[in-house]
C-alpha cells in the first residue's frame, strides 16, 4: 500500500512539473497584463529545441536552457504583436500556437525517433530522498523538478514582496496609472512575456529531456492549454499553481497506475480524458465561487496600453 | 515690480492637433512660482490637452516649453515629473487594488518594497500639508477626496514644484473642496505653483491668484484674479457671447404617479449598499430630479430602476402593478425609456449606422417577421434626424462619427419615439455644448406633457432649470425632496448635497 | 529611437483594401525565407505548390475538397466571433459531427427507409457538433467559464472518444485490425460531382455562407448577434438576452463544425477512422479572421487555405519537405493579417526632432 502510494505520488509529481513550469510563466505574463495563449506552441518549440541542443552538445544544462530560451524568444513575437502593435491578444496567441505546432512538426521531422542526446534522470537528493514515502515522492525527481520547487516560492516572492513585483502587478491592473507614475509599462510587459515564454519553453524541455525523452510531434498533448486554465484556478498566485498542477499530475499518475497494476476498473479511455475533464471542472468550480473572491484576475489582462489611446 | 523674478514656466505658442481638429492653437502662457492659477474654459476648449502637454502625456506638434528659463521637451509624464511638473488627472491614476503606500512608492527600487525612509517622508509630507490618509488602506476603499490626497502625496513625494489639477473639485463635496483649497494655499506658501482646471467661477474667485481663459483651443485672456470685476465678465470670456439660458417652463398639470418606489435597497457592495431606503414617486406631468455629488448612489439606483442591475429590497409600483425587488428585473421592459449617462458605450453602438442605432431599443417595432423592416427603419430615422436636427453624416453613416450633442439627440429621439409612460434621463446634457443642451432641455420639458420624467443629474443649474421636484442623495440615501419652485431651497440643496441636513 | 507608433486619426471601421493582399505577401515572403534557409529555391518550392494545386483539374478538385470542411469550420468560427465568442473547439465539434454521422450511417441506416438515410446522417452530424458546442456555451452563459479554454480542452476529449470508438466497440470486425469502422452504406454517403471527390458538402457550405451572411445582416436575430459582439453593454441596455444568444450561437456554430465532420465521414472517408481530426477546426480560425468574419468571404479564403494544404502535401511528395509547411504558412498568414491591420490602424511617425528643446538630463526613458 505504501509502495503504491509512493509510486503514484512520484509519478504524479513527475507528471505535474511541465504544467507547473508553464503555469508559473503564464502567471507572470498575465500578472503584467499580457494574455499569451501561445503556451502550447512555446512548449513544443521548447521541447524540440531542448532535444536538438541535447543532440548537438550533449550537455543537459545547455539543452534545458536552449529549450527555455526558445520559448522566451517565441514569446517575444507575441510581445511585439500584443504590446507594440496592440493587436488582439487572443488571435496573436492562437497564431503563436499554430506557428509553434507547424514549425516543430516541420523542423522536427528528422529528430523523430532519435535518442535525445541527453536525459535528465532522477537525481535523488542525498538524505532527503531516504525519508519514507515523501522522499520517494518529492526527492527522487529530475533536476528540473527541483528547479520548479525553487521557482514556485521565488515567483511568489518576486511578485508579492518586491518593488519589481509591485510594478508588474500594477501594470496588469491599471497601465495608465503605472505610466503616470513614470514607469515604462511596455518594458515591464515585454519582460514578463519573455519570462512567461521561458517558463513554457522550460516546461517543454522538461517533457522532451526528462518526462518522455525524445522528440515526438505534438508531444505536449494540450498541457499548454491546461496550464493556461490552471492560471485561473491558481487565481494568478504561484503558490496555488502547485495545487492545480499536482491535481493534473495526480490524474495522469492514476492512469499509469491502473495500467501498470492491470486493474480494468475504469476503462483506459476514460482515464485518458480525466485530466482534461478535471481542468474544465476546475474552471467551473473556480467560476462558481468567483463572486466571493477578492481577486478574479488582473483588471487590465489582455488590454494593450497606449498613452494617446 | 515682478520683472526681476524670472517665470517658473513659459509656454511658447504650443499647438496640438488631433486629426483635423486643433485642440490647442498657438497657446502661450507665462507662470510665476508660488501662485495659484485657474485655467478656465468650456468643455472642449482645449484645457485638458494643454495640461496633458505640460505634464508630458502628449507631445506638442509645434511650440516649446521653458522651465525655469531652460527649454525642455518631455517625452513622457515620467520626464515631466523628473523636472518637477506633476499632474492630478480627473480620472485618478491610482491602482485600485494596491495600498496607499504601494501606490506612492510604485516607482521605487526593484527590491525593497518597504523603504522606511520613504514611509517617513510620506508621513512628513502628509503632516506638513494636511493631507490625512491612512497609508495601509487599499485605494479601492478610499473616498474620492482621500484618493485625491494620495495623488497629491504622490507628486510631493516625487518633489514636484508645479502641480496641475484637472477639475479637482468635480468629485468632491463642499467640505472636501474647502479642504483642498486649504492644501492649495499651503502648497503656495511653500513656493509651489498650482494650476487647476475648472469651469466653476465661484472656485476661481475663492482661491485663484491668476486666471487664464481658453476658448476653442486658444488662450483668449490672462488676468490677475483681483482684476476681475464680476463673475459675469468671466462667463463672457469663457463662452465668447452673452449666454443666458432662458428656460421657458410652461405649466403642466401634474397627474397620477407613474412610478412609486418604496424602501428600495441595492445589493451590498464592499461595505454598505450603494443605496438604501429609497422612497419617491414620479408623476405624469412633472420632471422629478435626483441630484447629488457623483458617487452617492445615484448611478446604482438608476441602473436598478432601468432593470440593468439587481435590487435587494423594497418594491416598485409601475403602472398598475407592484413588483418585488426580485421581480422588477424580470418585468417585461415596456412603458419605460431610458437615456443612459454613457451615450458612447451604453446608449449607442458606434460602429452601427444611425438607422441601426435608432432601432436598438425598439427592435420589435420594426418588422414582424424574421427580418428587420429596413425601409420603415430608414424612414423613421430620417424623420427623427430632421425633427431633432441631427447633423453629421447620412443616416447610413456610423453613429460613432456623430458629435456628443448629435448622438444624444439621436438617443433622445429614439427613446421618445417609444412613447414611454416614464422617461429616465441620466446626466442628459453632460459634456454637451450650449446649443445641444438647450435642445435637450426643450425636449425634456415637452416630454413632461405626455409622460413622467425622472432625471438624474449632478448639475445643479440643470436640476433647478428643469425640475418640478428635486431629491438630494447623499451616501446612498435620499436626504430630502424639495420643490424646485421655491428659490429659498436652492441654498439648502447645496447643503444637502454635502450631507448637511440641519438648517 | 526617433520613431514611434501613433494612432491614425479618423479611424474608419473598414480596413483598407490592401490589408489582405499585404498579409498574403508577408506570408509568401516569410515562406520564401524559410525555403531559402532550408536550401530550397523558393521559386521551385512555390512552383511545386502551385502546380500541385492548379496543375490539373484533378489537382484543383482536391483543393476544393480540402476547402469544404474549411468553409464550414470557418463559418462556425466567424459566426461565434461576430458575437465575441471564441469557438476554438471546432476540431472537437467536427469530430463529434463525424462520430454521429458515422453512428447514424452505420447503426440507424438499416432501420430507416432509404430516402431518409442521408437526411438523418446529415442531421446527426450537425446535432453532434451542436451538442458538443453546447457545453462551452452553457458554461460561458451561466458560469462565465472562459470558452476559449473549455472549448479547446473539449477537443482532446472528443478525439479520445473517437479513437476509443474506432479502436474499440465500433471497430470493423472484418477490418483485419485496421483502426476504423466498417464502411458506410451507399445510402449514407453524400453525392459526388464530376467524377472527383468534390461532394455535396460544397453546395451545402456555399448555401450556408449566403444564408448566414443574409441572416446576420438583415434579420433581427443577426442584428442582436452583431450588437452583442460590438458592444455587449449597449446590448444589455437594449434588453437583449445575452445568455440565450450565447447558447443559440454556440449551438449553430457547433452545428456548422459538425457538418464539416459529417461531410468528411460521409463524403470522403466513408467511415470513422484516423485522419478525421487533422486540424480543420483550427484552420477554421484562420479562415474566419482572414475573411474578416464575413461569411461571403469565407469560401474564398477557404480555397486559399486549401491551396496551401494541397501545395504543402505536394512539397512533401516532390521535394520531401514536411507537409506541415502549410501550417507554418497559415500561422504566418495570420500574423501577417495582424501586422497589416495594425499598420492600417497605426502609423509610424518620426518623433519631433528636439531642435530648440534638448531632452532633459540623462537618457530618455521612452
Amino acid at each position: 500500500m505504501m509502495e503504491d502510494l509512493a509510486f503514484i505520488g512520484q509519478i504524479a509529481v513527475k507528471s505535474s512539473i511541465a504544467v507547473l513550469l508553464a503555469t508559473l510563466g503564464e502567471i507572470v505574463a498575465e500578472r503584467s497584463g499580457v494574455l499569451n495563449l501561445g503556451v502550447e506552441g512555446m512548449m513544443l518549440v521548447g521541447a524540440l529545441c531542448g532535444v536538438a541542443a541535447g543532440v548537438a552538445t550533449g550537455n543537459p544544462v545547455i539543452a534545458a536552457a536552449a529549450g527555455a530560451l526558445a520559448g522566451g524568444l517565441l514569446a517575444l513575437v507575441h510581445g511585439f504583436f500584443a504590446i507594440t502593435l496592440r493587436v488582439n491578444q487572443v488571435l496573436s496567441g492562437l497564431a503563436l500556437t499554430i506557428l509553434g505546432m507547424g514549425m516543430t512538426s516541420f523542423v522536427g521531422r528528422p529528430l523523430i525517433g532519435t535518442p535525445p542526446g541527453v536525459r535528465l534522470r532522477a537525481l535523488p537528493i542525498p538524505g532527503l530522498a531516504d525519508i519514507p514515502v515523501i522522499g520517494d515522492i518529492l526527492f527522487r525527481q529530475s533536476a528540473l523538478a527541483y528547479l520548479a520547487y525553487i521557482l514556485v516560492p521565488l515567483c511568489w516572492f518576486v511578485l508579492f514582496r518586491t518593488g519589481t513585483g509591485l510594478k508588474i502587478r500594477a501594470a496588469g491592473e491599471d497601465a495608465a496609472a503605472v505610466d503616470a507614475a513614470g514607469i515604462d509599462v511596455n518594458r515591464i510587459r515585454y519582460g514578463c512575456t519573455f519570462v512567461g515564454g521561458l517558463g513554457a519553453g522550460l516546461a517543454g524541455a522538461y517533457l522532451s529531456l526528462s518526462y518522455t525523452p525524445g522528440w515526438k510531434e505534438s508531444m505536449t498533448g494540450g498541457q499548454g492549454w491546461v496550464a493556461i486554465a490552471m492560471v485561473i484556478f491558481a487565481t494568478w498566485n504561484p503558490l496555488r499553481a502547485v495545487i492545480g498542477a499536482f491535481l493534473f499530475g495526480g490524474l495522469t499518475a492514476l492512469q499509469f497506475y491502473f495500467q501498470a497494476v492491470g486493474i480494468e476498473l475504469i476503462p483506459a479511455y476514460i482515464l485518458k480524458m480525466l485530466p482534461y475533464v478535471l481542468t474544465i471542472v476546475v474552471m467551473i468550480v473556480v467560476n462558481a465561487g468567483m463572486g466571493r473572491r477578492r481577486f478574479s484576475g488582473p483588471a487590465a489582462l489582455g488590454i494593450p496600453f497606449s498613452r494617446e489611446g | 515690480m515682478t520683472v526681476s523674478v524670472p517665470p517658473v514656466l513659459t509656454l511658447n505658442s504650443l499647438s496640438k492637433r488631433f486629426g483635423d481638429v486643433y485642440a490647442n492653437r498657438a497657446v502661450s502662457w507665462t507662470l510665476q512660482a508660488g501662485r495659484i492659477y485657474a485655467l478656465l474654459g468650456e468643455n472642449g476648449a482645449g484645457k485638458s490637452t494643454l495640461m496633458s502637454i505640460l505634464s508630458g502625456r502628449y507631445q506638442p506638434d509645434s511650440g516649446g516649453i521653458q522651465l525655469k528659463g531652460r527649454p525642455v521637451h518631455f517625452q513622457s509624464p515620467a520626464q515631466a515629473l523628473e523636472m518637477g511638473i506633476g499632474m492630478v488627472y480627473q480620472r485618478f491614476m491610482l491602482v485600485d487594488s494596491l495600498t496607499v503606500t504601494e501606490n506612492i512608492l510604485l516607482r521605487g527600487g526593484p527590491i525593497h518594497l518597504r523603504a522606511n525612509q520613504d514611509i517617513r517622508h510620506i508621513r512628513e509630507l502628509a503632516e506638513r500639508y494636511g493631507l490625512a490618509v491612512k497609508p495601509e488602506m487599499t485605494v479601492r476603499d478610499l473616498s474620492m477626496g482621500e484618493r485625491q490626497r494620495v495623488e497629491i502625496l504622490k507628486l510631493l513625494h516625487r518633489r514636484a514644484d508645479i502641480l496641475i489639477f484637472d477639475e479637482p473639485t468635480a468629485v468632491l463635496t463642499h467640505t472636501e473642496i474647502e479642504g483642498l483649497f486649504a492644501v492649495f494655499r499651503r502648497l503656495r506658501a511653500e513656493g509651489k505653483t498650482i494650476i487647476f482646471i475648472t469651469h466653476k467661477l465661484e472656485e476661481v474667485m475663492a482661491v485663484a491668484d491668476d486666471i487664464a481663459v481658453m476658448r476653442r483651443g486658444r488662450m483668449v485672456s490672462q488676468l490677475p484674479a483681483d482684476k476681475v470685476r464680476s463673475r459675469h465678465d468671466l462667463a463672457r470670456l469663457m463662452v465668447g457671447r452673452e449666454v443666458i439660458l432662458n428656460v421657458d417652463k410652461p405649466p403642466v398639470t401634474v397627474g397620477d404617479p407613474v412610478m412609486t418606489a418604496s424602501g428600495l435597497t441595492g445589493p451590498a457592495g464592499t461595505s454598505r449598499p450603494a443605496f438604501q431606503d429609497i422612497d419617491f414617486d414620479v408623476r405624469r406631468g412633472e420632471i422629478f430630479t435626483i441630484t447629488g455629488v457623483a458617487g452617492n448612489g445615484q448611478e446604482a439606483l438608476v441602473a436598478a430602476l432601468a432593470g440593468l442591475a439587481p435590487l435587494d429590497g423594497g418594491t416598485v409600483t409601475f403602472g398598475n402593478h407592484t413588483y418585488s425587488a426580485a421581480r422588477w428585473r424580470q418585468r417585461p421592459a415596456s412603458g419605460m425609456a431610458y437615456i443612459p449617462e454613457d451615450r458612447d458605450r451604453t446608449g449607442s453602438i458606434g460602429a452601427f449606422s444611425l438607422v441601426e442605432n435608432y432601432i436598438l431599443t425598439q427592435l420589435n417595432a420594426f418588422g414582424r417577421s424574421f427580418l428587420v423592416d429596413r425601409h420603415q427603419a430608414e424612414q423613421k430615422t430620417a424623420e427623427a434626424v430632421a425633427r431633432f436636427q441631427i447633423r453629421g453624416g447620412g443616416i447610413l453613416g456610423p453613429a460613432g462619427h456623430l458629435s456628443g450633442g448629435n448622438l444624444q439627440k439621436l438617443i433622445l429621439a429614439r427613446e421618445l419615439s417609444r412613447r414611454p409612460d416614464l422617461l429616465i434621463a441620466e446626466q442628459p446634457t453632460q459634456g454637451l455644448d450650449v446649443q445641444a443642451t438647450e435642445d435637450v432641455w426643450q425636449a425634456l420639458l415637452r416630454q413632461r406633457k405626455t409622460s413622467a420624467v425622472l432625471m438624474v443629474t449632478g448639475d445643479l443649474k440643470e436640476a433647478l432649470s428643469l425640475s418640478d421636484r428635486i431629491a438630494v442623495m447623499f451616501r446612498g440615501r435620499i436626504l430630502d425632496i424639495v420643490s424646485a419652485r421655491d428659490t429659498a431651497d436652492i441654498d439648502r440643496i447645496k447643503l444637502l448635497m454635502a450631507g448637511i441636513e440641519a438648517h | 529611437m526617433g520613431w514611434r507608433i501613433e494612432k491614425r486619426p479618423a479611424v474608419s471601421a473598414r480596413m483598407p483594401g490592401w490589408v489582405f493582399p499585404a498579409s498574403f505577401g508577408f506570408a509568401i515572403a516569410v515562406g520564401a525565407c524559410i525555403f531559402a534557409v532550408l536550401g530550397v529555391n523558393p521559386l521551385t518550392a512555390y512552383g511545386v505548390m502551385l502546380k500541385g494545386a492548379f496543375g490539373s483539374f484533378f489537382h484543383f478538385s482536391e483543393v476544393i475538397v480540402r476547402a469544404i470542411p474549411l468553409m464550414l469550420t470557418g463559418l462556425a468560427v466567424a459566426l461565434a466571433a461576430t458575437m465575441l465568442l471564441w469557438n476554438i473547439g471546432c476540431e472537437g465539434q467536427l469530430v463529434w459531427g463525424g462520430i454521429c454521422a458515422a453512428g447514424a450511417g452505420l447503426f440507424l441506416a438499416p432501420h430507416l427507409p432509404p430516402f431518409l438515410v442521408l437526411p438523418v446522417t446529415i442531421a446527426a452530424g450537425a446535432a453532434g457538433g451542436a451538442l458538443w458546442a453546447l457545453i462551452p456555451g452553457v458554461l460561458k452563459a451561466f458560469l462565465a467559464v472562459n470558452e476559449i479554454l473549455s472549448s479547446l480542452l473539449l477537443n482532446y476529449i472528443a478525439i479520445i472518444v473517437m479513437e476509443h470508438l474506432y479502436f474499440g466497440p465500433w471497430r470493423n470486425p472484418e477490418g483485419y485490425g485496421f483502426p476504423g469502422t466498417a464502411q458506410l452504406a451507399e445510402a449514407a454517403r453524400i453525392p459526388h460531382f464530376f467524377g472527383t471527390r468534390i461532394h455535396l458538402g460544397l453546395v451545402l457550405a456555399l448555401i450556408l455562407a449566403v444564408v448566414l451572411f443574409a441572416a446576420l445582416r438583415y434579420s433581427r436575430w443577426g442584428y442582436r448577434v452583431r450588437a452583442i459582439g460590438l458592444n455587449p453593454q449597449a446590448a444589455r441596455y437594449a434588453g437583449f438576452r445575452i445568455k440565450g444568444q450565447i447558447i443559440g450561437v454556440m449551438l449553430l456554430s457547433g452545428a456548422l463544425a459538425g457538418l464539416a465532420g459529417m461531410a468528411e465521414v460521409s463524403g470522403i472517408h466513408f467511415r470513422l477512422q484516423q485522419g478525421l481530426a487533422v486540424g480543420y477546426g483550427y484552420d477554421g480560425i484562420i479562415v474566419a479572421w482572414l475573411a474578416r468574419l464575413n461569411p461571403l468571404a469565407v469560401p474564398i479564403v477557404a480555397l486559399l487555405l486549401g491551396t496551401l494544404i494541397v501545395g504543402g502535401e505536394q512539397l512533401q511528395a516532390v521535394l520531401h519537405l514536411p507537409a506541415s509547411i502549410s501550417m507554418v504558412l497559415e500561422a504566418v498568414l495570420l500574423f501577417g493579417l495582424l501586422l497589416s491591420e495594425a499598420l492600417a490602424r497605426y502609423r509610424l511617425v518620426r518623433r519631433p526632432a528636439a531642435k530648440d528643446a534638448p531632452t532633459t538630463q540623462g537618457e530618455a526613458p521612452s
